[in-house]
């Protein structure tokens, strides 16, 4: 098991090591947000600005104005929601070579509550020009994504859930930036996910066995920039697809399937995720059992939309 | 010709090299030592109201006419004067960088470029539309000599407050001019960076204010004043200086103060009066999104003419 967090925390003091022009911004939740390590290693490359999270985007534009690669952490929905104009006029509109580290995103921060719920953050970023928006499904993947971010020129949100999960991925994994990754193949349904939730995957799938239901998994590493015919090859290869993601089904990977299922492939598509409602304080697990991504849900969710295929052919 | 400038072709900036080939770089201008230049400063804003009224007349179009002509002088001072600048390489490393936060002034800028060599007189032919290299707001992506895409405000000065700490990092001399209006002073990120940019003494870090005292729709008292401005970036941290924004020479020296402080960003507030050179906008109050009708534009060409032949009288036939 690999908690992604300490992981990140590591992962950037080799990436701080080899590329010198990287910085580290925080707003005031360096222990959070596990820069620590990188503070103790490059002391002078680290700026902790204070509560002030509008201003990490336009401070961080400067700095990548200047040919440093600031990577800017605070939870997802204070580096996100509290500066989207900076991100769009300041980082986008700019074209600044900024990563932003949304931390703890999703409901993975259960007892903090709604406020610190980040289920909006995909859709707000989706549709800047220029964003490129990835989240890791376990280690192996969160260390090439942060290699492969740091040497794309331009806007990266990397969406860092907070949580523990086994990797998945073998050390022969390549992500690259676009592309799908296709963990198992069938014929019946597409079961597409991002983010931590392979663990949930595998469950739904020991839930299907008896069903003699053939499942294509398809890990969604990037959202954006997606590789549109890579979705249509492997969406012409089931009946229908069912999402799943830890944020609100509206914006999120659900309605990015859905909108290339409905200009291409004319299948049904099932979105699984928070039904565009702010949760409640509890463990992660369990908001996301009750609001949405439970595994009964989901499992009706698949019958569901089978038979809506049936019927509609 | 797009504009109708007898001084376009010989080029402000090499004049104005021509006449401080006697002064060193960064020192403040003194008449009647610098007279000659003072003059030449003088005349160069006249082209530039000038060029600012012809770009609205001739492609029809509103242009924050308010917002450019207060700034004229301050904008002028830096570019002809003032910043560490190259318009030859655009891109070099250790210029001086210019953010125009108040972007929607931005036809000035775009004045100032064409006035220092960055573009060219034939690039005005095509204004805010398909191809051209100027948008309505300043894009770095397409225009040369713009160092910051910026329209939105409150978020230029961050950006600059961004720029100072790297430069000040990878220990570069250079430094960071922005340009802000006391509406922008309005928005709560501009105090969250004065915070932060005190805090990180970025001493390279220069700030000024077009303290023209009205926001678009009027009078900044009626609305969110900002008065007391000097107290509040006093009680900031920041080194405050104060200047009367239409005078070269008392512009010239709070830069010189700027440029020389250690140790904290500073300042510079600017009093200036919106619209000026427009006779029209100094009676009344217009809105930024008015235009200037025929008449209201003839008389600002004739006050403009006036102001040129007083100076030109002054200074002999020197200058031209």
């Amino acid at each position: 098991m690999k908690n992604l967090a300490l992981e990140f925390a590591d992962i950037l003091v080799e990436i701080g090591t080899k590329y010198p022009e990287v910085v580290v911004l925080d707003a005031d939740l360096p222990d959070s947000c596990k820069t620590e390590k990188f503070a103790k290693s490059f002391p002078k490359r680290v700026w902790d600005i204070g509560v002030a999270e509008q201003s990490l985007p336009t401070i961080s534009a400067g700095l990548a104005l200047i040919g440093k690669i600031p990577v800017y952490n605070s939870f997802a929905v204070f580096a996100v929601h509290r500066g989207v104009d900076m991100i769009r006029q300041s980082i986008c509109y700019n074209n600044t070579n900024v990563k932003i580290i949304g931390h703890a995103a999703g409901v993975s921060m259960g007892y903090t509550g709604p406020s610190h719920h980040t289920i909006e953050d995909i859709a707000l970023l989706r549709s800047m020009p220029g964003m490129c928006i990835l989240q890791p499904s376990d280690a192996v993947e969160l260390k090439q994504m942060m290699y492969a971010a740091i040497d794309h020129y331009g806007p990266v949100y990397l969406r860092l859930p907070r949580s523990t999960v086994p990797n998945h991925h073998g050390s022969d994994y390549e992500f690259k930036i676009g592309q799908p990754d296709v963990i198992s193949e069938g014929t019946d349904i597409s079961l597409f996910f991002t983010g931590d939730l392979y663990p949930k995957v595998l469950e739904i799938l020991s839930g299907l066995k008896q069903r003699k239901i053939s499942v294509q998994v398809v890990n969604l590493p990037t959202i954006k920039p997606i590789d549109v015919d890579s979705i249509i090859r492997l969406g012409n290869k089931t009946k229908a697809a069912v999402t799943l993601e830890d944020h609100n089904i509206m914006g999120g990977i659900g309605s990015m399937i859905a909108e290339i299922y409905a200009e291409h492939l004319q299948k049904p598509v099932k979105r699984m995720g928070i039904n565009d409602t702010f949760t409640e304080s509890a463990d992660a697990d369990l908001l996301r059992e009750r609001y949405g991504l439970g595994n009964k849900a989901i499992l009706q969710a698949i019958n569901a939309v089978l038979k809506t295929n049936k019927l509609g052919l | 010709m797009f504009f109708d400038i007898q001084n376009i072709n010989k080029g402000y900036a090499a004049d104005v090299k021509r006449l401080l080939e006697r002064g060193k770089p960064f020192q403040a201008i003194q008449s009647p030592k610098d007279l000659d230049l003072l003059n030449y400063l003088g005349l160069a804003a006249i082209d530039h109201r000038r060029m600012l009224l012809q770009l609205g007349q001739k492609h029809k179009i509103r242009l924050h006419y308010g917002a450019c002509m207060s700034m004229v002088e301050i904008i002028t001072i830096l570019y002809l004067y003032w910043l560490n600048i190259d318009p030859e390489k655009p891109d070099w490393d250790g210029r001086d960088r210019f953010v125009l936060s108040k972007g929607h002034a931005v036809p000035s800028l775009y004045i100032t470029l064409l006035q220092s060599g960055y573009v060219s007189d034939r690039d005005f032919e095509k204004y805010r539309t398909i191809d051209s290299i100027f948008q309505g707001h300043p894009d770095r992506n397409k225009t040369p000599g713009i160092d910051c895409s910026t329209g939105s405000l409150g978020q230029g000065f961050p950006v600059a407050c961004g720029m100072a700490w790297a430069l000040k990092k990878n220990g570069s001399s250079a430094k960071v001019y922005s340009l802000l209006s006391d509406g922008e002073c309005n928005e709560g990120s501009v105090w969250e960076a004065a915070l932060i940019a005190h805090n990180a003494r970025l001493d390279n870090l220069i700030s000024i204010i077009d303290y023209n005292k009205k926001s678009s729709y009027g009078s900044m008292k009626d609305r969110n004043a900002v008065s007391p401005l000097s107290q509040k970036w006093e009680s900031f941290g920041w080194n405050v200086l104060r200047a009367n924004g239409h005078d070269f020479e008392d512009l010239s020296r709070v830069l010189k103060q700027a440029h020389d402080t250690k140790g904290r960003p500073s300042i510079i507030i600017c009093d200036t009066i919106k619209g000026k050179g427009i006779p029209l906008h100094t009676r009344q109050f217009v809105s930024s999104s008015s235009g200037l009708d025929e008449s209201h534009y003839e008389e600002a060409i004739v006050y403009l003419n006036n102001l040129e032949k007083k100076i030109n009288e002054e200074s002999g036939t020197r200058i031209r």
